[in-house]
């Protein structure tokens, strides 16, 4: 089972800690609305650290890499820095959203992951409530960083595409 | 252009009785949506001008029910359709924008609409769009790999998918496992050639809400598109992550 959760967003990249709530992976009416109330929700996860984009350029390197899969540095140096310290008292595990990241993060970093149903509850909690978890945003930053980030994105995709023609679904 | 300029006091612009959408009675009636940027059509439809009491204009644009299943569907009747002011909803399969942006008209300033398209050509015209309307978040990328794209998403209220394509209720139920709050709705627009078009058109929307029943949704209402599209129809579900009530 996750100790923490990796939790990317379009203002920065996240580490959370898990506080053991064993039943949190079953599907019962009561799990979900702990989840949903964010004072139950905090007594499950804590923010360990958050690292947020130095730049528009910086955020766009970062949603390139992460969709692909890629552990940059950035992303290396954030769980360097919060994980490594803490691996040899106690077993560390690292919810991560993407099983093809969570793969990358295990064979470079040698930090176990976990995919499972109950990390990802947890990450739809953390994006439920991210605004208020993750310190030092105001309330709109999320929007205004995901608009931001979605326009230079979404150009890039537009713009890369060298045949400027379309891409087929067959 | 001249477009504006059929309101004044001929026209009676009253609201829907789903929050955000309003009807202009004049000659006809016409669904309207609020324009969140007066001044400007977004892909040439008309647009009415209404004075209001206190001398201030409202503008609306006309939403064309033969060119936007969701403008079909509240014209068919739909009883409810959960996109309204204030929402925020993951809008699958956003071609151009031109529906994006009547969606983006009903849930208003406090609303978010992040549109997915993968499209290249349609995905210019959809950021194009979203220049104007700063409620609308572009995302060209494939619907199949959510996680892709996970970075620019908040929890939604509502996921409206029109993708066409055979695996639609797999997209919309993998979507939703990522960022549909529990509770939440999706509205889903089928086409039913897209998915099987040697079957009935009743017998693929049936198989269509029964795959969507085994990813945690609740059928709430379906209604065929007739007669805006044929062998189209939309389907209302709740998502629901726990079981009983």
């Amino acid at each position: 089972m996750a100790t923490h959760i990796l939790f990317e967003s379009a203002s920065g990249l996240a580490v959370f800690n898990v506080v053991q709530v064993e039943e949190i992976g079953a599907k019962t009416k009561e799990v979900q609305e702990s989840i949903q109330d964010l004072s139950k929700f905090s007594r499950m996860v804590s923010l360990k650290s958050f690292s947020p984009f130095k730049s528009a350029a910086d955020a766009l390197q970062n949603i390139n890499d992460i969709s692909e899969g890629v552990v940059n540095d950035t992303l290396k140096g954030l769980l360097e820095l919060n994980l490594a310290s803490t691996s040899k008292k106690s077993k560390v595990v690292l919810g991560v959203s993407d099983r093809f990241l969570a793969a990358a993060i295990s064979s470079e970093l040698s930090i176990s992951c976990d995919n499972s149903e109950r990390s990802l509850e947890l990450i739809r909690g953390i994006r439920l409530h991210a605004e208020k978890l993750l310190k030092g945003l105001q309330e709109g930053d999320v929007k205004k960083a995901q608009l931001g980030l979605g326009h230079s994105y979404s150009r890039a995709k537009v713009k890369f595409n060298v045949n400027r023609s379309d891409n087929m679904i067959i | 252009g001249r477009g504006g300029a059929r309101g004044g006091s001929n026209v009676v612009v009253e609201p829907h009785r789903h929050a955000g959408v309003f009807i202009a009675k004049g000659k006809e009636q016409l669904l309207v949506t609020k324009n969140l940027v007066p001044g400007e059509a977004v892909y040439g439809e008309k647009r009415v001008s209404v004075d209001g009491p206190d001398g201030t204009k409202t503008e609306y644009r006309v939403w064309n029910p033969f060119r936007s299943k969701l403008a079909a569907g509240i014209l068919g009747g739909l009883d409810e359709i959960f996109i309204s002011p204030g929402k925020k909803v993951l809008y699958l399969g956003a071609a151009s924008g031109t529906s994006v942006s009547h969606v983006a008209d009903v849930v208003g300033p406090e609303g978010i609409v992040y549109a997915v398209e993968f499209s290249h050509r349609s995905g210019r015209d959809l950021i194009n769009m979203a220049k104007k309307r700063t409620n609308v978040i572009p995302i060209v990328e494939d619907a199949r790999h959510p996680n892709k794209y996970r970075m620019l998403l908040s929890m939604v209220d509502v996921i409206f998918a029109d993708v066409a394509q055979p695996d639609q209720a797999r997209i919309v139920a993998l979507n939703a496992h990522h960022f549909l709050k529990n509770g939440g709705h999706a509205v889903i627009s089928i086409k039913a050639n897209c998915i099987d078009s040697t079957a009935p058109a009743e017998v693929v929307f049936a198989s269509e809400v029964k795959k969507l029943q085994e990813e945690m949704f609740k059928p709430l209402e379906q209604l065929t598109l007739e007669p805006y599209e044929r062998d189209h129809a939309i389907v209302l579900a709740q998502y629901k992550r726990h079981a009983g009530a």
